[in-house]
């Protein structure tokens, strides 16, 4: 076998190791772990939780009655920022607010869309927000601390003793 | 023989060296798709809204003239689903097909975005300051040259203080009152009524009847205020042995006809002769002759009458001598004594006061024709389609100089006039209707506009702002502050008032002026050997209907065909030309032709071919444009002369078998059970004979008398025990699937009973269930491979069996099973909803490979579209045939075949997946409102409350024949009723442990007749 034929068989490795990674993405296997996009405005969650000693649920209002947690609206970051500092981040948020246009965060955590997590069911069962998300009061910029992947859910549901039938959260 | 694998193949090095490479490659394409999506939260948070969390509004429905009430669930600023107002007094939380529908007519992707003028020929956007001024300059132009007095609105017919607010403005401009069209309303019947009465619309009250004779009045299928009168008649079927019999006079068997448990077959336009005859005015065997109905049947029905109080007698027929018809039933049921008690003037519906008629619109058209109209206005009527060809509405239009429409739709109508201005959606905007006297439902916007439209109210305050004269009379700067200013309280009345969807009051009265109405046009000389009769289709209505896919993908309750038109023939005429199913005929009157392929109907007369309604649009967008044909086509000038309804039974027709053959787009597989006892029924006197359940107690029983040793749902002991702990066989833990595991799960038993003597085949279940379940809809053309162009068309899908229907409607035949198909007026049908039958010993579950399919612990069979991989091995295994595959990528919205263009996609309900290309999928037994109920009651620390939330198919269902819960609690409804005596499982014989139990339908023979019904209903 010559050298040249040896090699022709990368392109249809290549070609099936393509369906395998496109299989493997559409299945959601893919862990995302890490994930660090750069976002609008490098808001600093440790300022808020740690010096300001400020509450997940003051600004993710609605974790602990809907299945959506909430995103702060740029009214909700106004409230405070009217006053204080004003460096170059904060005057991207005020340009924003005098735009009336809402922030156009990236997202992080993502479950596939067969997915079903009810926010409010977890926090109310005293499912910490770092359970899933990491020390996120320690994160300079937001990244994915957990792969959120579907074994590692089920990990939890059933130290924690809680239902783990498909048809949970498939549906 | 040994061979070198060095010498041919790849040496192990060097595969190990090909699959690093990949393998890096790999890796690198794994990266590169990690596409950021966007979290857009709001500016400001708007009030009382948590995201993800629904919010509902109270508001009127408007899709017919009954203004039923209903509560729009919407969810982070979208109307998501329609249901009805369990408080409103018309209605009570029921709500038909055509209600629900309203959702897609609010994001009808061909809805206009915004208002259009016609320049160079042609409707091109414009902006609203551009319209108004042309509205403004035209009025002034008709005013100016003393046209205004000539100039028409058309306003679609509606109760509430629009009628009157808009004839106000008309006079502020010098122009006559409106014409409130309607033209489904029986207005024969309102004429009738308000003479008999002093009111359009008494209530029926079929509940306390007992004996329901209906004169072709089908008041099933959408005549008159379809959901209340569907809530009292199943109410008087569920009164099961003591039910009043219902006996169906008409050339027609509807879906009220096939509801009924006796057809009298009469010849169209004979029934005047038959109530004469059946009140004594009349000889009955004159009527006999008349109607071509055998003199003891009619001698049956006296006597039947006579003896039986209170009756209930209505008359909807549609002839030119409908009035009369309708006065003599009127005078019928006084003598009887029956005004009062099964029909009250006292209770009476307000909806259909004061409608236009179709003669009405006919003088309109000659007018217009005349040149004599200068300034035509349209809103919410389509009358260039829905008023016969005869009329010449649509030539009129072009006589008249300049033509507004206010239409959402690109309606016949509409694309002929000069001016668009789109009027917001019903549920986009505020307003009023009177359901009953007393009663103001109240109607409020649910959600922002979706396009660049804008509440007809608000423009012609806007224009009557601009001009002198009127300004002074329109301080309010919109219909909003002027609705509120007007209501007795004033905004913290309404306030209070809008949760609850309706308040005490009256609109702003109206009255509606007369109009001018054309002279009737004689009955031209009607030949041929048939008599056509032309219907209001049950789920399209008079056509406005066909836009929707909901609508044009349900199958009509009768005939089971969707996406297109027919011409039901009996089987008996269609042999005697030479006809088959599916066979294109062409209807020939003296007022045109109009062709249909065949449909094979027992119940039609074999001197009769019939067509349904709502079909054959030449605009009105994707859904509707080119699907079937027009029946109105063949449908002359023919008007009751005493009311100006229309005639639409008084042709005389040729039925020519024209040689070509059209595809039957239906979702029937046989009309007939061939023995397998799905749909059941049993007589009243069986019922009454073995007395009450204590008796069945006592062991006397009928057979197939209800007999439950397990729970409906359960797992079988075969399947318990398959699934041990992590599928170890020989363990003896069952983890979730024990009932004392911590999980609970297996406390639960989620069943559904469905009451057969309830159903009446409506299929508003089925609508129900493509709105809370994100059904794709498959019968568009574009939803088909385009490489095969035999395979094209509406309905090209379902001709393959690929609808998605989860609940499906099943219509079957007994009795006149002949071989020659002759004539036989005595047969029977039965109607069930099929669904999922949640199986406790499944057949679709061993044969998944994937274990996509398999049993929770609560008794669902869960379909898990993440794991499926689209075998169809479960498909092919289920009985019930309930299963359906996502044969392409309808859920998906980078595909051709995608079911929900935009903005239908705003729609969906966030709750449940939408399905992409390859899954297989059915009835969930509604698994997401499970969950919310489940996570409500944990979340406020208490135990769910039985009968707390039930199945979208069940909240929907006018005749309350579903219900849904939890059989393994004694306290739900359903537990009850799964142990009914006339319970039965379908294919129990399969011991296939189903959660969804049936009661059999109870059928009420006439004295003398023979029952079709075998005791059981099955014949193994």
């Amino acid at each position: 076998m010559t050298q040249r034929r040896q090699w022709a068989a990368v392109p249809g490795l290549l070609a099936l190791a393509a369906v395998a990674a496109m299989l493997s993405a559409y299945s959601g296997a893919s862990s995302p772990e890490g994930r660090q996009p750069a976002q609008p405005i490098a808001f600093p969650h440790p300022t808020h939780v740690k010096t300001l000693g400020m509450n997940c649920l003051y600004c993710h209002f609605s974790a602990n009655k809907s299945p959506d947690p909430g995103m702060p609206a740029v009214g909700t970051c106004m409230g405070c920022h009217t006053v204080g500092v004003q460096t170059p981040e904060i005057k991207k948020l005020a340009t924003y607010w005098t735009k009336k246009q809402p922030i156009p965060w990236a997202r992080i955590h993502k479950l596939p869309e067969y997915v079903r997590f009810p926010h409010m069911r977890h926090v109310n069962a005293g499912v910490t927000c770092q359970s899933c998300h990491g020390q996120v009061q320690d994160m300079k910029t937001v990244y994915q601390e957990n792969s959120l992947n579907m074994g590692w859910c089920i990990n939890c549901h059933i130290e924690r003793k809680a239902r783990y039938d498909c048809a949970n959260c498939h549906y | 023989m040994s061979v070198d694998a060095g010498a041919i193949g790849v040496r192990r090095r060097e595969f190990l060296k090909i699959l690093g490479a990949s393998g890096a490659a790999t890796t690198l394409v794994g990266c590169s798709s990690g596409d950021v999506e966007k979290l857009i939260p709001y500016v400001v948070n708007p009030d009382q809204t948590v995201p993800g969390v629904s919010t509902y509004y109270a508001s009127t429905c408007r899709e017919c003239s009954a203004a039923c009430g209903i509560i729009v669930e919407t969810r982070d600023g979208r109307a998501i689903k329609i249901e009805g107002n369990p408080a409103h007094p018309v209605n009570q939380g029921a709500l038909c097909a055509r209600g629900q529908s309203a959702l897609q007519g609010l994001y009808n992707p061909d809805r206009y975005r915004g208002p259009m003028i016609r320049r160079d020929g042609t409707l091109t956007p414009a902006t609203w300051d551009e319209a108004l001024t042309l509205l403004s300059q035209k009025l002034g132009e008709v005013r100016s040259r003393g046209g205004a007095a000539s100039a028409v609105f058309v306003n679609q017919h509606e109760s509430g203080s629009f009628p009157a607010f808009l004839d106000e403005w008309l006079s502020a401009f010098g122009m006559p009152g409106h014409y409130s069209y309607e033209g489904e309303i029986d207005h024969a019947v309102v004429a009738a009524n308000r003479e008999s009465y002093g009111v359009a619309w008494p209530e029926l009250n079929f509940a306390a009847a007992r004996l329901i004779v209906s004169f072709g009045a089908d008041f099933l299928d959408g005549w008159g205020a379809s959901v209340p009168q569907q809530l009292s008649f199943a109410d008087a079927r569920a009164k099961l042995q003591d039910a009043p019999r219902v006996v169906y006079v008409g050339a027609r068997r509807s879906l009220t006809g096939l509801n009924a448990d006796e057809w009298v077959p009469a010849r169209p336009g004979s029934e005047l002769a038959i109530v004469n005859a059946l009140r004594g005015s009349g000889s009955l065997a004159s009527a006999a002759d008349t109607s071509g109905v055998p003199i003891g049947t009619l001698e049956r029905l006296a006597r039947d009458i006579a003896a039986t109080r209170p009756s209930l007698l209505v008359s909807g027929v549609s002839s030119s001598n409908a009035m009369d018809v309708a006065l003599a039933v009127n005078a019928f049921n006084a003598s009887l004594g029956n005004v009062g008690l099964t029909v009250v003037p006292a209770n009476a519906l307000r909806g259909f006061e004061n409608a236009a008629t179709p003669a009405d619109l006919r003088g309109v058209a000659e007018r217009m024709n005349a040149g004599s109209v200068p300034l035509l206005m349209v809103r919410g009527v389509n009358p260039s389609y829905s008023v016969p060809k005869s009329a010449r509405f649509a030539e009129g239009m072009a006589k008249v100089p300049f033509k507004v429409s206010f239409s959402c739709y690109p309606d016949e109508t509409t694309v002929l006039c000069d001016l668009v201005l789109p009027d917001h959606h019903s549920l986009e905007q505020w307003g009023d209707a009177e359901p009953m006297r007393g009663t103001l439902g109240l109607q409020q916007p649910t959600m922002d506009p979706v396009f660049n439209t804008r509440a007809t109210a608000d423009v012609l305050i806007a224009v009557a702002q601009k001009d002198p004269g009127a300004a002074a009379r329109y301080p309010a700067k919109d219909y909003r502050t002027w609705f509120i200013g007007r209501f007795p309280g004033g905004a913290d009345a309404l306030t209070a008032a809008l949760p609850q969807g309706f308040a005490s009051g009256a609109p702003l009265p109206y009255r509606a002026v007369s109009h001018q109405r054309s002279a009737a046009p004689a009955a031209p000389a009607e030949t041929g050997d048939f008599h056509f009769m032309v219907y209001p289709s049950p789920t399209l209505g008079d056509g406005r209907g066909a836009n929707k896919p909901w609508l044009q993908e349900l199958p009509d309750p009768v005939s089971k065909r969707c996406w297109q038109s027919w011409v039901e023939i009996h089987p008996e005429t269609a042999r005697r030309l030479g006809v088959e199913n599916g066979d294109v005929v062409q209807v020939e009157t003296s007022a045109g032709s109009v062709r249909g392929p065949a449909y094979l109907y027992l119940g039609i007369r074999p001197d009769t071919v019939a067509m349904p309604l709502g079909l054959g649009h030449t605009a009105y967008g994707r859904y509707a444009e080119g699907c079937g044909a027009n029946a109105l086509d063949a449908v002359g000038g023919v008007v009751d002369q005493g009311s100006g309804a229309m005639a639409f039974s008084s042709h005389r027709a040729r039925v020519t078998k024209t040689g070509t053959h059209d595809r039957v787009v239906t979702t029937e597989g046989s009309a007939r059970q061939h023995g397998r006892g799905i749909a059941q029924a049993m007589l009243a006197s069986e019922l009454a004979e073995h007395g009450d359940a204590h008796a069945a107690a006592a062991g006397h029983a009928f057979m197939g008398d209800a007999s439950h040793e397990f729970l409906p749902g359960l797992r079988s002991p075969v399947a318990n025990d398959a699934q041990g702990d992590l599928g170890n066989p020989a363990s003896k833990d069952k983890g979730m699937y024990d009932p004392t595991h911590w999980s609970g799960m297996a406390k639960r038993r989620w069943a559904m009973t469905i009451d057969l003597a309830r159903c009446t085949g409506c299929s508003a279940c089925v609508t129900a269930c493509y709105a809370e379940n994100n059904i794709p809809t498959v019968g568009a053309p574009w939803q088909v491979m385009s490489v095969m162009p035999d395979r094209t068309g509406f309905g090209a899908n379902l001709l393959r069996g690929r609808e998605m229907s989860w609940i499906r409607l099943e219509r079957y035949f007994e009795g006149a099973e002949h071989e020659d198909g002759h004539f036989d007026a005595h047969f029977e049908a039965r109607f069930l909803p099929m669904l999922c039958q949640h199986c406790g010993n499944a057949p679709c579950e061993p044969v998944c490979p994937v274990f996509a399919t398999y049993h929770a612990p609560d008794g669902l069979n869960v379909q898990v579209y993440n794991r499926c991989v689209g075998t169809r091995y479960c498909s092919n295994n289920c009985p019930y045939k309930v299963r359906y595959m996502n044969w392409f990528g309808y859920g998906e919205a980078d595909r051709k075949q995608y079911a929900f263009p935009e903005p239908l996609n705003w729609q969906l309900n966030p709750d449940v997946t939408v399905r992409g290309k390859g899954v297989m999928e059915k009835c969930s037994f509604c698994v997401q409102r499970i969950r919310e109920a489940e996570s409500r009651a944990t979340l406020e620390g208490r135990e769910m409350e039985p009968d707390e939330f039930t199945s979208a198919c069940a909240q929907a269902c006018p005749s309350r024949a579903i219900t849904f819960g939890d059989a393994a609690d004694e306290n739900w409804s359903v537990a009850k009723l799964a142990h009914d005596r006339r319970a039965y499982h379908v294919f129990a014989e399969l011991n296939t442990y189903t959660a969804v139990v049936y009661l059999k339908k109870v059928n009420h023979p006439g004295s003398g007749q023979q029952a079709i019904a075998p005791a059981t209903g099955t014949e193994h």
